[in-house]
């Protein structure tokens, strides 16, 4: 008997590129933060399953999102939540072809329990994995609602972590026409909650105080509203803990409107101008800061009085899901093919932009 | 207390055929093992560099091409769950957990401490496990020889090295320590008790010593399903110890 040591490739490696069509099933996987979610979607925008089984209140106690917790939770969620998302999807496992998941963005000990998994996963069903970049799924959720809308479009991405224009050239595609020089507006709205004593998480807090208040009693500064497509709004934090300061007494239900106002004006006036400026055919409202009842009340009225289709996804498909990573998924296979195995969770991944190498 | 590690093996019963793939990542090294009735088959092993996310599927496929095992054919998925470094220590755990769910196979789960003290057995001197915890903390346990295998005869624990050496005064008799965490805190622990330290080789725990034992459970049908499996941590996280003397500074951060 004669024994060949082989080096040929591994059989990931040696698996022949899939291909992707309209009957596609694509697993994904979203850990990135405190949001254990899979999705079983089809064809890029059939969502047969999408399960989220939120942290938020593992975190509460602590003002935001403690990573070493956050890490334990996944670890313990995500097979139940993977369980599930195949019994609600009604199919046989055997129909996934492929295994989506976040790789990046996000804290890295989060991001390391779903990469692993998915990667196990695409290994025991010998089905490829592709390595899918939180940002750019959220620039999906729009597509899985309405797969009609038509590009260029402007999208506007708010979160705890990040505040951008990015301007939507193709699929894959992307320009970014703005970001914020300090704070996120998410982290904005957490730190202003803290402030006021309204607790964690910030965003839905300050939302559910304002229509408590008046949007005009406090007059707080627009930062470089005119001036150029980026956001500040570490400036914006300051002026609110100096009101309190010099108004003890001030309601703090008309500074948590005015606080608000503020932020939206800023986002829906930059949104519209870079609409403008590069003849858009839509705006689009994504990541977990559009789920503000205010921000989607003055997105879709300034669409309209531009005369321009605005779009505004479900409160699910806005905040972390994982729906929008099987989806960028099949659009990532179809276009670069499977990731390798021995892939890394990249916890600083930023958006792939055009001319920038 | 008192947990049997291995134990008296009454062979394999007639027609059971469990092939086990164990998995192991709770230090800087990272080992995958192949194993059943006649031992270990083929083990992949690296001690350098902490890049298990990326090592780790890829040392599968390798090991399973090696051996000429489909991973279909694999009966049974064993881990370490632990103490030991928390972030590698969970890719490791989510990567077997997945692989149970998948292949719909059980579990075994093998505490890394026992894996260390195993091939230590034929000592008959007071086996003292210590994985470094960082931070100035060691997880240890202590084990003495049983026939077959070895016993445990303390709590784990995420102690200082001096309440370590304190232990291992107040126990007395011969010792032999075994472990990164051992290696790291060497002079220290000569500064109070005499010792003798295994050879380097042995100071990560093993995928194959962890098929080894669970070829045992699992013949034993002593088992787990991936839901069940614990992880051993030890130590509570940062923001649970601390939060109680911060003023103001939040440990966390905002949701992206
Ligand atoms: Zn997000």
């Amino acid at each position: 008997m004669t024994h060949t040591f082989r080096t040929s490739l591994l059989a990931s490696e040696l698996r022949e590129r899939p291909v992707v069509g309209p009957d596609t099933v694509v697993l994904g996987i979203e850990t990135s933060c405190d949001e254990t979610a899979a999705s079983l979607v089809m064809g890029g925008n059939d969502v047969l399953s999408s399960v989220v089984s939120s942290q938020i209140d593992l975190h509460a106690q602590y003002g935001g999102v403690v990573p070493e917790i956050a890490s334990r939770a996944h670890l313990e969620t995500l097979n139940p939540v993977i369980a599930r998302a195949i019994v609600e999807a009604g199919i046989d496992e055997s129909r996934i072809e492929a295994v989506a998941v976040t790789i990046g963005p996000g804290l890295i000990g989060a991001l390391l329990v779903g990469v692993s998994a998915a990667k196990a996963l695409s290994v025991a069903w010998n089905k490829p994995l592709v390595g899918v970049n939180h940002l750019e799924a959220h620039l999906y959720a729009a597509f899985i609602e309405d797969p009609s809308l038509e590009l260029p479009l402007v999208v506007l991405l708010v979160s705890g972590g990040h505040t951008m224009l990015v301007e939507m050239v193709d699929h894959g595609r992307y320009r970014l026409l703005g970001q914020t020089v300090d704070d996120a507006a998410g982290e904005a709205f957490d730190k202003v909650a803290r402030f006021l004593g309204l607790g964690y998480p910030g965003g839905p807090l300050i939302d559910h105080e304002a229509t408590l208040g008046d949007p005009t009693a406090i007059r707080f500064p627009r930062a470089m509203l005119h001036d150029g497509l980026n956001f500040s709004f570490s400036g914006l934090k300051t002026s609110v803990v100096n009101h309190i300061r010099q108004h003890p007494d001030a309601s703090t239900a008309d500074v948590a409107a005015s606080f608000q106002q503020a932020v939206v004006d800023v986002l829906v006036a930059k949104t519209v101008r870079a609409a403008d400026q590069i003849g858009a055919r839509g705006i689009v409202l994504g990541g977990g800061v559009s789920a503000n009842s205010q921000l989607r009340t003055a997105f879709q009225q300034a669409g309209h009085d531009a005369g321009i289709r605005s779009f505004l996804p479900t409160m699910a498909m806005c905040t972390d899901n994982a729906a929008m990573i099987a989806s960028a998924g099949w659009y990532r296979l179809r276009s670069d093919g499977p990731t390798s195995l021995s892939a890394p969770a990249s916890p600083n991944l930023r958006l792939p932009l055009l001319g920038a190498g | 207390m008192g947990t049997t590690v291995g134990g008296a093996r009454n062979g394999c019963p007639q027609g059971v055929v469990v092939l086990i793939l164990g998995i192991e990542t709770a230090t800087e090294q990272i080992s995958v093992a192949i194993g059943g009735h006649e031992g270990v088959i083929g083990l992949f092993e690296v001690a350098r560099g902490r890049r298990h996310v990326e090592m780790l599927m890829p040392g599968v496929e390798f090991l399973c091409q090696q051996t000429d095992i489909e991973i279909t054919e694999i009966g049974c998925i064993a881990v370490d769950v632990g103490p030991g470094l928390f972030t590698g220590m969970r890719v490791g755990l989510a990567a077997a957990k997945a692989l149970a769910q998948a292949l719909h196979l059980p579990m075994v789960g093998i505490s890394s401490l026992d894996l260390l003290a195993f091939p230590l057995r034929y000592s008959d001197r007071l086996i003292a496990a210590v994985i470094d915890a960082r931070r100035g903390e060691l997880f240890y346990a202590l084990y003495l020889q049983v026939p077959g295998g070895v016993q445990r005869v303390s709590e784990l624990r995420a102690a200082r090295c001096e309440d370590l050496t304190a232990d291992l005064v107040a126990r007395g008799g011969e010792v032999v320590c075994v472990g990164d965490g051992a290696l790291r805190y060497r002079d220290e622990i000569l500064d109070e008790v005499r010792v003798e330290f295994a050879e380097q080789f042995l100071s990560h725990p093993s995928a194959a010593p962890l098929v080894t034992l669970a070829h045992a459970k699992a013949l034993r049908e002593d088992w787990v399903n991936p839901w069940e499996l614990q992880p051993m941590y030890l130590r509570k996280p940062d923001a649970q110890i601390n939060w109680a003397v911060r003023d103001g500074g939040s440990p966390a951060v905002s949701r992206p």
